[in-house]
């Protein structure tokens, strides 16, 4: 019996000691320990011992049992700590391989500017407002201190909804808007004064399509109305504005401009981004035209019944297309409203 | 428009001052320049030298093989086909690699057989003048190897100022006006224009009458006798001319060019001896009758056109062109000179009219100064006694109706200017800031009373304000320190339709893989045809960009069909959004109505055996059910009852605020039908549209209120059950049934497998339901479980079909 034991404790270490794979241990595990292992077997047949060698048999059996188990425990871990090694240290892990590809979802980089402008002015204090795009001729045009004959009323800039003759040029005509300029009326007869609005949109003209020039695009009109309003004024919130679009100081310089709802009107130029002495984008002159901007011509909030002797305020108009092609780099404008996956899947925000 | 600086150079000192530099000024002061040209940098490349040898080519009559000397080590090989080349003239050579006007580079090239290596150029060829009967001769003292533009001596700098920064200043469309502004900004003397002072003695016999008076108040005729034709004009004059892009043609014409460049004023010149009569009359054109303008088209005429006439005939339009027919011409002797004053706005129609802009039509559409009428005559006649000692003034122009420039005197506040300008400003800086400009100023108490000189006073300046630019922009908008506005803080209002479209942008994004769009307001006739839209429903537009572009979109769903469309090639699936307005016609001519729209545009390939669960009218579904819930709203769905044609008959579901015949719309979702599908060239795709009302869903969105239910902390149980149903049954009858079954119980409900066929009887399918049973007060049994079961089967039994375990 304990020769039997002796040669099953042997075979069961040598067997261990020489295996080198889980598969193997398993063997040795049901081949010896298991049900109906050798190990097993030997203590089943104890009772065929007389009674008194029983328990020292037993206790040896025992004893050959949680050896080899716990020898079988040892290679396990020897072993998996070979394998874990090895797979380290192979060529099974490929780090540089592709995942798969995550849906995606984006944000229009119009719809994404207007909004970051927006959140920039509400913290100036300026309130978000809205006027429709199919717009009446009075707010567009007759409000804002058009006279009736200028060029711009007329069909080679203006898309017109009302045919000619029907009460158009004299302010009964509706059209689609030119400007978001017309917001400025809305809000001004809306809200009176004082009053500080921007107001983001479409607008469209009679224009052939080429890359820098669209029949529709986007821009965002700003206004301010109270006492004692000034250029000054106007200048530091388009400086503070361009430093927000643009996250740091931006150089900026006023010019005369025309416009006849302002009065006087200026063009803003910026230090070119892309250049210091001169490049294509800002045509050699290291500065770029960013927006229109001027004092409210009296006239204007004449219209909106706001005394002009009281109140004064400065109006601006951020081109918002051309602020996301200069942001980006876009080089043609109908990329915009292309809606093609392959331009929208680079905004991702 | 371009300005010459040896031109402006004639009337204020800018001779130490750099083109870049007089750029500058007039960019922050007056107007935009757009570019500085260096005159004959065109031409740079183009070198004098001589012919040394000259032979016929072998192979073609009417070339010639030559050799050009032209500073280089070696003579130059060319082939020439001008009739006036020979040897030892004096050519403009351009050499290869040269570059000539137009972008035109000179290369190596082989005529007949015979290596031509560079170019021998005529006048025409380096823009000089219209002349091409053959090359340029230059004279025999032109030094072989030096530039062209040095031999010329073309130097001169020219500025291209943006028009449209110049349409309120009819001052502007001249040199004259920028040398006023350069001396104001500068503050230097202007010289005055020399012009005749005094008309000679002696009368005409020309009879001017104006039978239009607000088309023409004033016109002028000047009548010259010349003893010979027209001339070549004085080379200055060509010179300057040609710096400016105009080409020189006779000092006749090239005079009336001159002062139009100089003062802006338009005038014509007619051969005298080509009219009918002496009598001329401004009157509108009558019906039927045309005019062959100068350059050739003849032109239908329109009764609200004015024009210029003689006994028999019109002979010029006004203020846009003259006739062919008494144009001046090689044997003019005698001519008629014209100058006078048109109405702005009907010239500017005339022109539109006739499609003809002019560089008269341009000028007189911006309402100019009166005085210049007679001016432009008097420096005409000061130019050309000038250059031809031939020419003789009968007297005085005839004329008819009065040049008056309006009067304006305005009053202006010093200290409002300071005000609005934000800057620090005395009463003498304003009052001087005007002076230099030429407006006249007087203290009258508090504010200075000034008087516009009539070259701004016919439009641009008409009141305080308009004096308050010219101080601004005269001191300099640079002196303009940034300064924050001082206001009370008052956080403004926040738009509560903006900012929930805003969220949902971020959920359509974020969530639902979608791509926020923008889409063209205009809409193609076609393809809303194809959609099977009635046009009839659409605003049209009056004069659209193309017919293609014709009409108003009612909601983005068209045009975001279109960019879906235009996506499949490179993108075979994927999903757009849009938020827009969109406009209905209203009745009565009164303005079109807008809504607010939400359109979702998903589309992917049809799927073989696809689940129903899992088609993309299911996913849509789901997303239209989580923007409304982040609306806040749990929506009722019912079969929209809207016939669209563009929709599937069955695949298509409204979202109402809640159940019942008046709850809200608020939109609904669709299948493309199939058979528009494959018209509109979808075929082999499934796509599906949601259109949600934004205004609808903001209404009701107002009501919602947020809210929470605390999550229990008894156990609750996971039940599945199975149930075969008959087909024809909706999951929304079914739906109903079982969650009646659950009661109170009913935690949650959710279909988790659906399918037909197998072991299932015809016309039967099966729906695999997972439900929570879930109590607030007692954990629950497996008497729970066994009771809803039962009523689950009661409930299948009722509808005709079974439990399946």
């Amino acid at each position: 019996m304990l020769e039997r034991l002796e040669e099953l404790r042997h075979e069961g270490l040598t067997a261990v000691e020489a295996s080198n794979s889980e598969d193997e241990l398993r063997e040795i595990e049901v081949r010896l320990l298991g049900r109906k292992g050798a190990l097993t077997d030997l203590l089943k047949s104890l009772g065929t011992l007389p009674k008194e060698d029983r328990p020292a048999a037993g206790q040896a059996a025992n004893r050959v049992k949680q050896e080899i188990a716990a020898q079988i425990e040892v290679a396990r871990g020897k072993l998996h700590a070979f394998n874990l090694a090895t797979d380290l240290a192979g060529d099974g892990l490929d780090a540089t391989l592709p995942g798969p590809k995550p849906p995606a979802g984006g944000l229009h980089p119009l719809g994404q500017i207007a909004r970051e402008l927006e959140d920039v002015f509400q913290s100036m204090g300026f309130r978000i407002a809205d006027g429709p795009e199919v717009e009446l001729e009075d707010n567009n045009f007759d409000a804002l201190n058009i006279p009736a004959d200028h060029p711009a009323r007329e069909s080679h800039d203006t898309i017109w909804v009302t045919p000619e003759g029907d009460g158009r040029g004299k302010g009964k005509g509706v059209c689609m808007r030119t400007h978001t300029s017309c917001v400025q009326i809305r809000a001004l007869r809306e809200h009176g004064a004082p009053l500080r609005v921007v107001a983001p949109g479409r607008v469209f003209r009679q224009e052939t399509p080429d890359p820098t020039h669209d029949h529709t695009f986007h821009q965002m009109e700003g206004l301010v109305v109270d006492k004692g309003v000034g250029v000054h004024h106007l200048l530091h919130a388009m400086n503070t504005l361009l430093e927000g679009v643009f996250g740091r100081k931006v150089e900026t310089r006023l010019r005369p401009g025309f416009f006849p709802f302002v009065e006087p009107g200026f063009e803003l130029d910026a230090r070119c981004p892309f250049c210091k002495t001169g490049c294509r984008v800002c045509k050699q002159s290291t500065w770029i035209e960013l927006m229109p901007g001027g004092m409210i011509h009296p006239n204007v909030l004449r219209a909106c019944d706001i005394d002009p002797d009281v109140y004064s305020g400065y109006a601006f108009g951020l081109g918002l297309s051309r602020m996301v092609m200069l942001r980006y780099g876009i080089d043609d404008i109908r990329w915009l409203l292309s809606g093609d996956l392959r331009f929208l899947e680079q905004f991702r925000a | 428009m371009k300005i010459s600086l040896n031109w402006v150079g004639d009337f204020v000192d800018i001779s130490d001052l750099s083109a870049e530099r007089i750029a500058e000024l007039l960019s922050l002061h007056t107007a935009e320049v757009e570019g500085i040209e260096t005159v004959g940098d065109a031409i740079a490349d183009v070198v004098v030298a001589q012919v040394v040898s000259c032979d016929p080519h072998p192979d073609a009559d009417k070339l010639s093989v030559t050799s050009v000397e032209y500073g280089a080590a070696e003579p130059a090989q060319v082939v020439c086909g001008a009739s006036n080349v020979r040897k030892g003239l004096k050519i403009a050579f351009a050499p290869v690699k040269a570059c000539l006007p137009g972008d035109f580079k000179i290369k190596k090239a082989k005529l007949r057989g015979v290596t031509s290596c560079g170019m021998i150029c005529s006048e025409r060829e380096l823009e000089l003048s219209e002349e091409h009967a053959g090359i340029l001769e230059l004279p025999d003292d032109a030094v072989v190897g030096t530039r062209l533009v040095d031999h010329l001596g073309l130097s001169d700098s020219v500025l291209d100022l943006d028009n449209k920064s110049l349409t309120h200043r009819p001052d502007l469309w001249g040199h004259y006006g920028f040398a006023r502004e350069l001396a104001a900004i500068l503050n230097r003397e202007l010289i005055p224009l020399p012009v005749l002072e005094a008309w000679p003695e002696g009368s005409t016999d020309l009879a001017i009458e104006l039978a239009d008076t607000q088309g023409c108040p004033a016109y002028f005729g000047l009548a010259v006798d010349l003893q010979d034709g027209p001339k070549a004009a004085p080379a200055l004059i060509q010179e300057r001319l040609l710096a400016i892009g105009q080409r020189p043609v006779n000092d006749l014409v090239d005079l009336t060019n001159y002062v139009l460049q100089e003062i802006g004023q338009p005038t014509h010149a007619f051969d005298l001896d080509k009219l009918s009569s002496s009598d001329i009359v401004v009157r509108l054109a009558k019906q039927g009758e045309s005019l062959t303008t100068l350059d050739d088209e003849n032109r239908e005429l329109d009764a609200r056109d004015l024009v210029i006439a003689d006994k028999s005939a019109a002979i010029a339009l006004a203020g846009v062109m003259g006739g062919a027919a008494t144009e001046v011409g090689d044997s003019t002797t005698r001519i008629l000179l014209e100058s006078a004053v048109f109405h702005p706005v009907r010239t500017r129609r005339t022109s539109q009219r006739t499609a003809l802009r002019s560089e008269a039509s341009m000028r007189f559409e911006k309402s100019l100064d009166p005085n210049l009428a007679e001016q432009a005559l008097r420096r005409f006649a000061y130019l050309l006694l000038n250059a031809r000692p031939d020419a003789r003034l009968h007297g005085a122009p005839a004329s008819a109706g009065l040049a008056v420039a309006p009067e304006t005197i305005l009053a202006l506040c010093p200290e409002r200017t300071a005000r609005l300008l934000g800057m620090d400003l005395s009463v003498s800086d304003v009052a001087q800031s005007l002076e230099r400009l030429g407006f006249q100023v007087e203290p009258q108490g508090r504010l200075l009373s000034v008087q516009v000189p009539t070259w701004r006073s016919t439009k641009d300046v008409t009141t305080e304000v308009d004096l308050i630019e010219e101080v601004g922009r005269l001191q300099g908008y640079d002196q303009i320190q940034a300064t924050p506005i001082q206001a009370p803080i008052v956080a403004p209002p926040r738009d509560p339709r903006r900012q929930l479209e805003h969220r949902l942008t971020q959920r359509l994004a974020g969530v639902h893989h979608c791509f926020e769009s923008q889409s063209y307001s205009f809409l193609d006739d076609v393809w809303l045809e194809r959609l099977s839209l009635p046009l009839s429903d659409f605003v049209v537009l009056d004069n659209p960009i193309s017919d293609s572009m014709r009409l108003v979109r009612r909601d983005p769903v068209p045009s975001l069909l279109e960019q879906a469309h235009a996506n499949l090639r490179e993108r075979p699936s994927g999903q757009l959004f849009e938020f827009a307005k969109g406009y209905e016609p209203a009745v009565d001519g009164a303005a079109p109505i807008e809504r607010r729209w939400l359109c979702v545009v998903a589309w992917a390939p049809v799927q073989k055996n696809e689940s129903p669960l899992q088609s993309l009218f299911a996913h849509s579904r789901s997303m239209v059910e989580d923007v409304m819930a982040t609306a806040g709203l749990s929506p009722h769905f019912e079969p929209a009852d809207s016939v669209l044609a563009w929709a599937h008959p069955r695949l298509h579901m409204a979202a109402r605020a809640h159940r019942g015949p008046e709850a809200a719309r608020l939109g609904s979702f669709a299948a493309l039908h199939p058979h528009l599908a494959d018209d509109l060239g979808f075929d082999g795709y499934q796509v599906v549209v949601s259109l949600l009302d934004m205004s609808a869903i903001y209404e009701a969105s107002k009501s919602a209120k947020p809210s929470f239910r605390s999550p229990s902390r008894l156990p609750g149980i996971k039940v599945d059950v199975a149930l075969a149903l008959p087909a024809s049954l909706s999951y929304a009858e079914v739906e109903i049934e079982v969650r009646r079954a659950g009661g109170k119980l009913l935690d949650s409900l959710e279909l988790f497998d659906l399918f037909e066929g197998g072991t299932l009887e015809p016309g039967q399918r099966s729906l695999a339901f997972r439900a929570v049973l879930r109590a607030p007060d007692r954990t629950l049994v497996e008497k729970d479980e066994q009771k809803f079961i039962k009523k689950v089967t009661q409930a299948a039994e009722r509808l005709g079909g079974s439990l399946r375990g």
